[in-house]
């Protein structure tokens, strides 16, 4: 079964590579948007960190290191999880999904790995390059067992952010025009670049547990400075298997709703 | 191979009348109705047999196709494929089915159509061998060696159909469901088609159901027809038995050497078409043989055939029936 899967796995990867060696003058743009994006993205923290040394505990090295874990999830997001789920919209606004249901094969996983960018790995390099240049800053290393640590919480953070993409794709079946929540989602994560600490009162109840921006990418930071409790390893762990509990569910039901378009 | 009990598919859909008035009042209120796609039909049908859908537009025949494919659960009722119950969208189900639809692709946009069979090849898990087997014939009975290795979007339209066709069979079902497979086809197209189609059913022994708006890919498919109007099944037989019952007539087409009147050509039967060199007359099947000899006594004939109505107007007859009897049914005029 696993094996299957796997083999299905690669099959679908080597059509995705093959349709992006079609278009090469991608690779150039995706990369130059992908690193004028890091720039942006680390403009704000330049401007906030050059009046006062740390924010709510944070110096500007640490800081540093949670853009470096957000725009690493925004590589995986944009390369792995986005392309393919916004193709299920659109699957399910022609009514080709009939197409993707009558195959031998779950269909959670034939839409979840129809489509990849791998230009996109540009910005996993992006956020490895932030790490180093923030422990340089920092002036030390992460522990083995940190960089251990935060490897468990990119599974976690990866397995969070797909879960909350099936959920907003399954809200498709529903109201097949998605466009509006996919935009919404996007917003959302953004606030994922400022440690969660930074946030308080209702917005950091919001981003711990019902868009658990937190888990994604301030964990990984502290669990590579060394900080972060094994409690929160383990509700990491736990939390983000609830999540794919649940999108799974809402996934198999929203397929039985399914009315398909027609011809 | 297939059995149908009793199925029905109704949906509920949110209904408002036009205006901005109305839209913003929907949105507080929305009004539904049920609509009836399917309202109870039974058939059987044999391995191997072809079978067309017959019926106007949004008569339920892709509802109905699309239930028997496991894609739409039925309200109400039972569904049997080769012992399969659709519904449940099992494995070894779906190994054996395949649908093609004319207005909907699976082909990958940007690739050339042999990496979706490839793809399928994957995900059906077909032996190497039995997929290369079955790859040489497709392309060869559908000419495919040229298009396959070109990207999908530099095909036409037939040319894509015909690789749509080859990707739904790369793992040898044994119940097609074609939905209007020749739709937006030119004529020899739809022709290349129906001989492939009919040679994989007659090969493969593969059981067929076939909706067609061309009512010669039915005639040249299907020697027996499913005429469903309305959700409901209103005939299921032969095609010749369907012609006959709604159009007893047969056209008697003369060739004519020299031009006549018409009072001439009306005592021989109903004139439907009269223009220089060429007459067609509409005569009750008995009466046939009679008009012949009478013809050819009076008119100097030069050429003559007898054929059935168009089955386009036979069709156009048979739902026009159905709506005036549905109509007297409501009491309305």
């Amino acid at each position: 079964m696993l094996r299957r899967y796997l083999k299905l796995l690669g099959v679908q990867l080597k059509a995705s590579g093959l349709q992006a060696l079609q278009y090469r003058a991608d690779f150039l743009t995706d990369g130059a948007t992908s690193l004028a994006w890091t720039f942006t993205a680390l403009a704000p923290l330049l401007v906030v960190y050059g009046e006062r040394p740390s924010i709510a505990g944070w110096t500007f090295g640490e800081a540093l290191l949670v853009v470096g874990w957000f725009t690493l999830l925004q590589g995986v997001l944009e390369g792995a999880i986005n392309p393919s789920l916004t193709g299920v919209v659109e699957h399910i606004r022609k009514g080709t999904l009939d197409f993707v249901l009558l195959k031998p094969a779950d269909a959670q996983f034939l839409v979840s790995t129809q489509r990849f960018l791998p230009w996109r790995a540009i910005n996993v390099l992006t956020g490895v390059g932030l790490f180093i240049y923030a422990f340089w800053k920092l002036g030390r290393w992460p522990s083995g067992l940190g960089l251990l640590a935060s490897g468990v919480l990119l599974c976690t953070s990866t397995l969070l952010l797909y879960s909350l993409w099936i959920l907003t794709v399954s809200a498709a079946f529903v109201v097949v025009r998605v466009d509006n929540l996919t935009y919404f989602f996007t917003s959302i994560f953004d606030a994922a670049r400022w440690p969660a600490s930074v946030f308080r009162g209702g917005l950091a109840l919001f981003f711990t547990f019902v868009i658990p921006l937190a888990l994604m990418t301030t964990y990984p930071a502290e669990a590579m400075l060394g900080r972060l409790p094994w409690q929160s390893l383990v509700g990491a762990v736990l939390g983000s298997m609830v999540f794919a509990w649940v999108a799974r569910r809402v996934w198999l039901r929203s397929i039985g709703h399914y009315t398909s378009a027609s011809s | 191979m297939i059995s149908v009990r009793g199925l029905r598919k109704h949906y509920k859909v949110h209904k408002r009348p036009p205006g901005l008035k109305a839209a913003l009042r929907s949105l507080v209120h929305r009004s539904y109705s049920t609509v009836k796609a399917v309202d109870g039909i039974s058939f059987d049908i044999r391995p191997g047999e072809r079978v067309g859908f017959l019926g106007p537009n949004g008569a339920g025949k892709t509802t109905t196709l699309k239930v028997l494919a496991g894609l739409l659960h039925p309200s109400e009722g039972e569904v049997r494929v080769d012992g399969h119950v659709p519904r449940l969208r099992e494995d070894a189900f779906l190994k054996k089915i395949m649908l093609v639809m004319g207005q909907k692709q699976q082909l990958l946009w940007d690739l050339p159509p042999a990496e979706t069979f490839e793809l399928n090849r994957a995900i059906y898990d077909v032996p190497r061998a039995q997929y290369k087997q079955t790859l040489d014939e497709l392309v060869g009975l559908l000419e495919l060696e040229d298009l396959i290795g070109k990207p999908t979007r530099q095909l036409s339209l037939g040319e894509r159909m015909k690789c749509e066709l080859a990707a739904a069979l790369i793992h040898r079902p044994r119940v097609l469901f074609l939905d209007e497979p020749t739709i937006g086809l030119d004529v020899a197209m739809q022709a290349t088609m129906r001989t492939f189609i009919k040679s994989y059913n007659e090969r493969y022994g593969a059981t067929l159901i076939l909706t067609s708006h061309y009512m010669d890919d039915v005639a040249a498919l299907c020697p027996r027809v499913i005429v469903i109007d309305k959700g409901l099944l209103s005939y299921d037989g032969s095609l010749e038995a369907l012609v006959q019952r709604v159009r007893p007539e047969k056209r008697v087409v003369l060739r004519l050497a020299e031009p006549v009147d018409d009072a001439r050509l009306a005592p021989l039967g109903k004139v439907v078409s009269h223009e220089p060199g060429m007459a067609v007359l509409q005569v009750h099947q008995e009466a046939v043989n009679a008009t012949i000899s009478r013809a050819l006594a009076s008119l100097t004939v030069t050429d003559l055939t007898v054929e059935n109505a168009p089955l386009e107007e036979v069709m156009g007859e048979l739902f026009a029936e159905g709506k005036a009897r549905r109509a007297a049914a409501e009491g309305t005029p």
